[in-house]
């Protein structure tokens, strides 16, 4: 077939992330001969990422597929940005962390840039097998990436479970794509999307069957209840910014895939999945939420709050169209935003005091004041308050579920969200009204004077940006609202 | 009543109730199986069951109308995810096998009742 266009400029992006990726490692194995420091490492990286955001922007106004198997427009470019930046965001305000804490940093930055091509090329394939190995090259990333914590046992435990049950999940989903291969004839998007319009006679129970095992498979991925068993140990078990990288960028690139697949070759079935997603999505923000109010470790309540945040997420998917998938991405946009600005305030907290439970930020307003407001306003966000990223794209959120027929859902989400502000508000009574000492704070008492404590250069980059990008975010949604427009457009024509 | 090579010829079905059988063990031994290698070999089973599912779907695939219909490319789709999933399975098993290494290191034991350092 000669009349496949094979245009290499097209994967210029991820060409720059993995060419990265080998540099790290290899500047990391001759590091005696190159006299290179250690800490050139993350500075490489993040070059790597921004080169590759600017490549994917240079190519906003393309509209081409590379060879029949990936597509990049104005969804792929959205995509590809979100992750380039979200990799550069992690890298600089980790990279203290990652000294003092991980076995292996050449191996751990190219696990993270590995990760990210694997994200890209999970949002812009059109054909099946493009996808599934855009999934395995993420998920293989993290599951290394998540056990390389130096001296934490978790970690291992976490790596192990992490990918057994990450295994499990693939063969269902390759048992389900067996299905539908069989069931439409091909592995093409575009050619599964005809198939099944026109249906076939005698093939829908395997259609059936294949789409309910595609999305447990893909459920898992995006953590979605009852497939979340894993999230709440990888994430305990990782080091810091991985469990940052599971939240962000792995879950975006979840629902790429999901979004491709169901607001594109799936569409005709549409009556065969929507009932079992709605379905997952009340089980997944009512469990994520409730269970979140008993955890006393951070990471761990962030993970069941992130499982319910993918509850709502599902919304949209349940209600395909180009309003509701508009209305999704702006909300992964402004979740990665928040959720990213928690934990890098996380982890410059974890730097200072080696802790990552809740109950040892009680008196943070006191040694710290711009960290809890940092994390404070983070929580806040995630819960859904005005003047946020979070409250702005969740009203978005909901309003396009309303408007696409399912009130019902929403209200389920209304009090699931409201279920969450309780949660959040534990963590911010421990930074705000409890003091170092233990006791509840007194207004009266102003004698009282404790030594304070300083985030590093890159901590107070990145937290500041992502608090500034939050408040923006919250008040001017115009920018993000347009490029998730576009990018939903280029998915429905 | 002559019984022609036809009647006897293995059609999809047959292919299909195999490869689910496989992929109903694979599934058995996964869960209930408690030594993470054992697990892991429920997952190789899995595997192998799509791999068959491919296959057939790949190569009777025109029983069901598929590579007629002016789309010669389809059929060979199958066969070249095949090859895809037996690298990647390939790589699950170095990357597991390493974990469960690093586990036993450290505890002793693969056996995945007993670890439990995180819970709920």
């Amino acid at each position: 077939m000669s009349d496949l266009n094979f245009n290499y400029a097209l994967l210029l992006p991820e060409i720059i992330l993995a060419a990265t990726g080998g540099i790290v490692l290899l500047s990391d194995a001759f590091r005696r001969e190159l006299k290179l420091g250690r800490n050139m490492l993350p500075w490489i990286t993040v070059a790597g990422a921004v080169l590759a955001t600017l490549a994917s922007v240079a190519q906003a106004g393309i509209v081409e597929d590379f060879a029949g198997i990936v597509l990049v427009d104005a969804f792929t470019t959205f995509f590809r940005v979100l992750f380039g930046l979200t990799l550069a965001v992690v890298v600089i305000g980790s990279h203290e962390y990652v000294a003092k804490q991980i076995r292996g940093q050449g191996e751990f930055y190219t696990m993270l840039l590995f990760a990210t091509v694997g994200a890209s090329f999970m949002a812009m394939s059109t054909e099946l097998i493009t996808a599934y190995v855009g999934i395995e090259l993420l998920s293989f990333s993290l599951y290394v990436a998540v056990s390389l914590a130096k001296s934490d046992p978790r970690s291992g435990e976490a790596g192990l479970k992490y990918v057994l049950l990450g295994g499990l999940a693939s063969a269902i989903l390759l048992y389900g794509l067996s299905l539908v291969y069989g069931a439409a004839g091909s592995t093409d998007y575009a050619t599964i999307a005809k198939n099944l319009s026109e249906g076939r006679d005698g093939m829908h129970a395997p259609l059936l069957m294949g789409l309910t095992m595609v999305i447990a498979g893909l459920g898992f991925k995006a953590s979605a209840v009852p497939f979340h068993m894993w999230t709440p140990d990888a994430y305990e078990g990782a080091p810091l910014p991985v469990t940052a990288v599971l939240s962000a960028t792995s879950k975006a690139a979840a629902f790429a895939v999901l979004l491709r697949l169901f607001g594109g070759p799936f569409l005709p079935a549409i009556a065969d999945w929507q009932g079992t997603i709605a379905f997952l999505a009340v089980l997944t923000m009512v469990v994520g939420n409730l269970i979140a109010i008993q955890q006393h470790n951070i990471k761990r309540l962030l993970a069941y709050s992130s499982i319910g945040q993918v509850g709502f997420m599902l919304m949209a998917i349940v209600t395909i169209s180009d309003a509701s998938t508009s209305a999704v991405l702006m909300h992964l946009g402004g979740y990665l935003i928040t959720n990213l600005a928690v934990f890098m305030g996380v982890i410059a907290f974890y730097n200072q005091t080696g802790s990552e439970e809740i109950a040892d930020m009680k008196g943070l307003a006191e040694t710290n004041p711009f960290l809890a407001l940092v994390i404070a306003a983070g929580l806040f966000s995630l819960a859904g308050m005005p003047l946020l990223a979070g409250f702005t794209t969740k009203f978005i959120l909901f309003q396009a579920a309303a408007y696409g027929g399912y009130l019902w859902l929403v209200g389920v989400a209304v009090v699931a969200s409201t279920v969450s502000l309780y949660y959040y508000l534990m963590v911010i009574k421990q930074i705000y009204v409890i003091q170092t000492d233990g006791s509840l704070l007194d207004p009266q008492a102003h004698d009282v004077v404790v030594p304070r404590w300083r985030l590093t250069w890159t901590g107070y980059l990145t937290t500041a940006t992502l608090l500034v990008a939050m408040v923006v975010v919250g008040l001017w949604v115009a920018p993000l609202a347009h490029a998730a427009d576009s990018a939903a457009k280029a998915l429905f024509g | 009543m002559p019984s022609s090579a036809q009647d006897l010829a293995l059609t999809l079905p047959h292919y299909l109730v195999v490869s689910g059988m496989i992929f109903g063990i694979g599934i058995a031994v996964a869960l209930s199986k408690r030594n993470a290698i054992a697990v892991l070999m429920g997952i190789e089973l899995m595997l192998n069951a799509v791999n068959l599912a491919f296959l057939a779907f790949s190569r009777f695939g025109s029983s069901f109308g598929i590579a007629s219909e002016g789309n010669p490319a389809a059929p060979l789709a199958g066969h070249v995810f095949v090859v895809f999933i037996l690298t990647v399975a390939a790589a699950e098993a170095a990357v597991a096998l390493a974990m469960a290494v690093l586990v036993y290191r450290r505890r002793e034991t693969v056996d995945l009742d007993r670890i439990n350092l995180m819970r709920w």
